[in-house]
């Protein structure tokens, strides 16, 4: 059994707005193991990026940690000081952001802004040394390694994107988080992308939490998933068993959203309604007013908690107590 | 790159000749001459006037005369002053430029340096009570009227508090016995401020290649430590000794005009930094570069204030002729003799060979100043390719 690498526990997390507190993050906990990829989808609006931030604690001026733990490899994150969280940044997680056209700095040329990192974390590096590792991580993704001398307008988007996981990869990081990196990408780019994540993650052995809104990028990706809902996550489990058995009704309507290549053309089913403003403090189930599989032995008054189904399978308790 | 300069270097020859034809009819156009006081004076026989226009060709038509002062410019005749006869107007430039160029640079670069700064801690202090303190003051040092604080400074720091000199560059009491004229002590500052800075942006340049940053911030601290034993050293010693209490006077009249016009000269930059900088912070790369685990500062400064000096350098660019022409109101307010006065009093008396070469001098400094900035814009910004057609 290999050991825990981030053990998140009851994180919770708020935006103070000027119309009140925005509860982004509710209760959220999960386990990423060494050499484990885990995938968090959702809606856009439901707390992934949030959860993503606060890992880091890049988190907007106004957001607050209000409770719960983030640890890294035993190590407390929540209530560090700044100096101590700049270096587990990027040594200990590091990220690749959603949009990676802009992840880099115009006037920088590519390789100083990886080499920065690098500088940042191991000091006593030289120039060679830097150059020989940046020249193999560009190796690694399927890049030139004559890019570095490039500034960032001079790469296409999928360069660029490329240039970014191998700048979240260039000192050596526990954790890498993939916050929607194929976005802004075309499908023939993303599915490279997507190939050149696996691969490095494999051969790196690294731990790794996918971010999507596209559930099937994260059935190719990850071992285990969470699926969040305002904020909370409503079910979580090994990937495959999820697939194979959704238990809860979000879950249910997020898979039957996606199209199938193979079979009959089937009418697409969609979900009504929006997810609630999580302005307002949400009581009991927050799914219950777009829950299409409402019955009347439905508990929607129960706070939500995630009880266990299957085996490492958990579902948030309205759903589980119906099925 | 090289093509570009070169094309532009011959649009830059067709836009001085015609501002060299217009800004000589513009003169011409001035009623009256520098000469016309002749006719007022009773005790000069009636063709005096008339034999004086002969001697400087001004009875001769426009046209011709036009023809004639473009030609000579071109072959580096600049004529003689009209009111200072024997002299050359390079001569009367010779003998004002370096009190000017030594004011102005100092003050060009001290506004700026401290109006970038101001501008960038500004906007990564967004929110503040201190920032917006700042704002409001510096909204209210750019809207101010410059005579007027000018003046009031003046009041206070060299009448109420007797701090400061009222005006002019130097106490001419201490001059009597000096050795040399002040344009040579002028000189010697400028070259000494010149050597300065190239020492300082060389041990920049070497130390940029350094890899570790500490090391980088000691040597670079180092140099600076060298700069100053070196001055110490080069003041106390030699010919420098002997021109130190002059040039310590010179500077004690700097202090007043580089203090009032940096006051009044950051807020631009400042305001204008503050903004750009602002909207640099959004960016993502911003946040690239906090989830790398960079320094605040290093992110302040190499990211968002990297990034947000393009238009801050434009602007710079446009009040950077100062440096030549000394901006007339400071000149004229502090009593101090450059460019500047130079300009006004030979426009005011018509001397046009003096006022002509003057307004060319400053002419052809805006435009290669111009031509720097915009080949210098392709180092701020790679995005901007300086390109051979258009």
């Amino acid at each position: 059994m290999s050991k825990d690498v981030l053990v998140v526990k009851d994180l919770n997390m708020h935006y103070e707005t000027l119309s009140g507190d925005v509860s982004a993050v509710k209760n959220v906990s999960f386990t990423v193991k060494e050499g484990e990829s885990f995938g968090l989808v959702g809606e856009s609006g439901c707390g992934k990026t949030s959860v993503a931030m606060s890992l880091l604690q890049l988190q907007a001026d106004n957001a607050k940690i209000s409770s719960g733990s983030i640890k890294l490899d035993g190590l407390e994150m929540v209530g560090m000081s700044e100096s101590e969280l700049r270096e587990v940044r990027w040594d200990g997680i590091s990220i690749v952001f959603q949009g990676a056209m802009n992840a880099w700095n115009p006037v920088i040329k590519v390789g100083e802004q990886i080499r920065e990192a690098i500088r940042e974390h191991y000091p006593d590096n030289t120039k060679v040394e830097n150059t020989e590792k940046i020249a193999s991580l560009f190796k690694m993704v399927g890049l030139d390694s004559s890019i570095m001398d490039r500034f960032p307008h001079e790469l296409s988007g999928g360069m660029k994107q490329r240039a970014v996981i191998a700048l979240a990869l260039s000192c050596d990081p526990k954790l890498v988080i993939a916050d929607e990196p194929t976005t802004a990408l075309d499908v023939v780019i993303q599915d490279q992308i997507l190939k050149e994540i696996k691969k490095v993650q494999e051969l790196l052995g690294l731990s790794l939490i996918y971010i999507s809104h596209d559930i099937a990028v994260i059935a190719e990706m990850t071992d285990k998933m969470a699926v969040m809902y305002a904020g909370s996550i409503v079910e979580k489990g090994p990937t495959s068993e999820i697939f194979a058995n959704p238990q809860h009704s979000y879950t249910q309507s997020l898979l039957a959203s996606t199209p199938s290549v193979v079979g009959d053309k089937v009418k697409l089913n969609s979900l009504e309604g929006e997810p609630p403003s999580l302005i307002n403090q949400i009581d009991g189930c927050s799914f219950a007013p777009r829950c299409p599989n409402r019955t009347t032995t439905c508990h929607p008054e129960l706070d939500m908690e995630l009880v266990e189904v299957g085996p490492e399978h958990f579902v948030d308790i309205c759903s589980a107590n119906r099925n | 790159m090289l093509e570009y300069i070169i094309r532009r270097t011959f649009q830059m020859t067709i836009v001085f000749f015609l501002f060299l034809i217009f800004s000589y009819l513009l003169f011409n156009a001035i009623p009256g001459n520098a000469f016309s006081s002749l006719l007022l004076n009773p005790n000069l026989p009636p063709d005096a006037y008339q034999r004086v226009l002969e001697i400087y060709g001004l009875d001769k038509p426009l046209f011709e005369r036009t023809q004639m002062y473009i030609v000579n410019f071109f072959k580096g005749d600049f004529g003689y002053s009209y009111k200072y006869f024997p002299k050359t107007p390079i001569e009367l430039i010779a003998e004002r430029l370096p009190r000017t160029l030594m004011l102005f640079s100092i003050v060009n670069i001290v506004a700026f340096y401290t109006g970038f700064f101001i501008g960038k801690v500004l906007a990564w202090r967004r929110g503040s009570k201190a920032e917006t303190w700042i704002t409001v003051t510096s909204v209210f040092s750019y809207t101010v009227f410059y005579p007027w604080f000018a003046l009031m400074m003046l009041w206070v720091f060299g009448y109420k508090l007797g701090w400061l000199p009222i005006g002019k560059f130097l106490f001419p009491e201490k001059w009597y016995d000096a050795p040399f004229d002040s344009d040579v002590v002028f000189t010697s500052m400028i070259k000494f401020t010149v050597v300065v800075s190239v020492i300082q942006f060389i041990a920049y340049l070497v130390t940029r290649g350094i890899e570790s940053l500490s090391l980088r911030r000691n040597l670079r601290f180092g140099s600076l430590l060298a700069i100053f034993i070196g001055s110490y050293f080069y003041w106390n010693n030699g010919e420098a000794l002997i021109q130190k209490p002059y040039a310590s006077d010179i500077a004690y009249h700097m202090i007043l005009p580089v203090m009032v016009v940096t006051v009044v000269a950051f807020a631009g930059t400042a305001l204008l930094t503050r903004t750009t900088m602002m909207e640099v912070l959004k960016e993502d790369y911003i946040l690239t570069a906090r989830a790398k685990g960079i320094s605040q500062k290093r992110i302040r400064d190499r990211h968002a204030a990297r990034t947000a000096l393009l238009p801050v350098v434009t602007s710079f660019i446009f009040t950077i002729v100062t440096i030549i022409d000394g901006s007339v109101l400071t000149e004229q307010i502090f009593s101090w003799p450059g460019m500047g006065q130079l300009l006004l009093q030979s426009v005011l008396e018509e001397d046009i060979p003096v006022a002509m070469a003057t307004f060319s001098f400053v002419g052809v400094f805006a435009l290669i100043a111009h031509l720097l900035a915009d080949v210098s814009y392709s180092y701020l910004d790679p995005r901007i390719r300086i390109k051979s057609q258009g």
